[in-house]
C-alpha cells in the first residue's frame, strides 16, 4: 500500500474520534476543524515512524492531544469562561432536540480543565483505560481515580444546565 | 437528572460536523511545505544580498583604517548570525519527534522553546543591536578623517538618534509585550503541566 492510501485509511479510521477530542477541547467548531487538520498533517508528516506500530491510534492520539495542547491561547480562555453565562443563551432555536444536548455537552466539556476534556472524550469514545493511560502518561490506577471525579464533574455541569 | 450513562448515549448519537478530507489534508501540507521553503528563501535571499553588498563595499572602498575593517566585518558577522539562529529556530518547530512525547514533557518542551524564543527576541537583539552600534562607530572613526566635521557630527547624530529610537522606544515597547505575552504562556503552560502530573491522587 503506497503512503497516500495509508494515510487515507488511517484518516478514515480516526478522524472522527480526533475530531470529537479537538471538538471537545476548544469547544468550537472552527477551531476544531483547525485542530484535526493540523493534527492530521503531523500524522503525515510522521507516517514513516508510524509503520508497523501495533496501535497507531494511540500515536495519532499522542499527537493530537499535543497539538491541542500547544494551542493554549488567552482568548480561548476568554471564550471558557464566557460559555458559563451564555451557555443558555447562545444555543440556536433552530437545531433540534438531539443537536441541542449534544452541543450542551460539548459545551460543559469546555468548562472543564485541559487534561478532564482530553481524557473525557476518549472515555465518551470508549477508548480502553489502558491506552487513555498510555496517550496521558498517567498511570491507570491514578487514570481510574481522575476519570471518576471527571465523570461526576460532567455529570453535574449538564444537570445543572438542563434545570434552566 | 441525567446519569453518566444517558451522556454517552447522547454522545453516541452526535452527527459529525467537520468537513476536513484525507485530501485537504494533503494539499495543505504540500502548501505549508511550499510556504516554509518560499519564506527561507526568501530570508537567505536578503542576508546574502546584504553580505555581498558588504563584502564589494569592503573590497572597492578601501578603507584607510582598520577600524572600518573591524566595522565591516562586525556588520558581516550579524548577518552570518541572524541567518544561522533563524534556521536553527525552523529546525526547531518542524521537529515532529517531539509531538509523540508524553503531554507533561511536551509541555516542558514547550516551555522552553517559547523561553527560547523570547531569549532570541528580546536579549539577543540586544546583542545584536549593540554589535552594531560598534560597527557604526569603528567606520565613523574613518569617516571623520575623510568627511567635513559637519558631515560626520551630523551622521553620528542621526545614527545615535535612530539607535536610541529603536532601543528605548521600539525596543521596550516590544519587551514589554513579549514578557506580557510569555508570562500568559508560561502560566497556562504550568497550570496545564500540573493537570498531568502522576502524582498520588487522594
Amino acid at each position: 500500500m503506497d503512503k497516500e492510501a495509508l494515510f487515507k485509511e488511517i484518516f478514515r479510521a480516526n478522524s472522527k474520534k480526533i475530531y470529537h477530542l479537538c471538538y471537545g477541547y476548544t469547544g468550537d467548531n472552527d477551531s476544531a476543524n483547525d485542530l484535526m487538520q493540523e493534527t492530521f498533517m503531523k500524522v503525515w508528516q510522521n507516517l514513516d515512524k508510524f509503520r508497523n506500530q501495533a496501535l497507531i491510534s494511540t500515536w495519532i492520539y499522542r499527537i493530537a492531544v499535543n497539538t491541542c495542547l500547544s494551542y493554549l491561547r488567552v482568548e480561548k480562555r476568554q471564550a471558557k469562561d464566557e460559555l458559563t453565562d451564555n451557555i443558555i443563551e447562545n444555543r440556536s432555536e433552530e437545531v433540534s432536540e438531539k443537536n441541542d444536548h449534544i452541543a450542551q455537552l460539548y459545551k460543559c466539556i469546555a468548562q472543564l480543565e485541559e487534561n478532564e476534556r482530553i481524557i473525557i472524550t476518549m472515555v465518551l469514545d470508549e477508548i480502553p483505560y489502558s491506552e487513555i493511560a498510555e496517550i496521558s502518561g498517567i498511570s491507570e490506577g491514578n487514570l481510574r481515580v481522575k476519570i471518576h471525579r471527571i465523570k461526576t464533574k460532567l455529570t453535574e455541569l449538564y444537570n445543572k444546565y438542563e434545570r434552566f | 437528572m441525567k446519569d453518566f450513562e444517558a451522556l454517552k448515549d447522547i454522545w453516541r448519537n452526535q452527527v459529525e460536523h467537520s468537513e476536513i478530507r484525507p485530501e485537504d489534508v494533503l494539499k495543505k501540507v504540500k502548501q505549508s511545505k511550499k510556504l516554509l521553503a518560499n519564506k527561507l528563501l526568501l530570508e537567505v535571499i536578503a542576508v546574502v544580498t546584504a553580505i555581498v553588498i558588504l563584502s564589494y563595499a569592503w573590497i572597492i572602498l578601501s578603507f584607510t583604517m582598520w577600524t572600518s575593517h573591524v566595522a565591516i566585518g562586525i556588520f558581516i558577522l550579524c548577518c552570518i548570525y541572524v541567518m544561522f539562529k533563524q534556521f536553527s529556530d525552523y529546525r526547531k518547530i518542524t521537529d515532529n519527534a517531539l509531538l509523540l512525547n508524553r503531554p507533561k514533557e511536551y509541555i516542558t518542551y514547550l516551555k522552553s522553546y517559547k523561553q527560547d524564543r523570547y531569549i532570541l527576541n528580546t536579549q539577543k537583539y540586544r546583542t545584536y543591536s549593540i554589535l552594531f552600534s560598534m560597527g557604526f562607530i569603528l567606520f565613523f572613526v574613518e569617516i571623520l578623517f575623510i568627511a567635513e566635521l559637519w558631515v560626520t557630527v551630523l551622521a553620528i547624530l542621526f545614527t545615535l538618534f535612530w539607535f536610541y529610537y529603536c532601543y528605548f522606544v521600539l525596543m521596550k515597547n516590544y519587551i514589554r509585550k513579549e514578557e506580557n505575552r510569555l508570562d500568559d504562556m508560561i502560566t497556562n503552560l504550568e497550570r496545564v503541566e500540573k493537570q498531568f502530573s502522576d502524582e498520588k491522587l487522594v
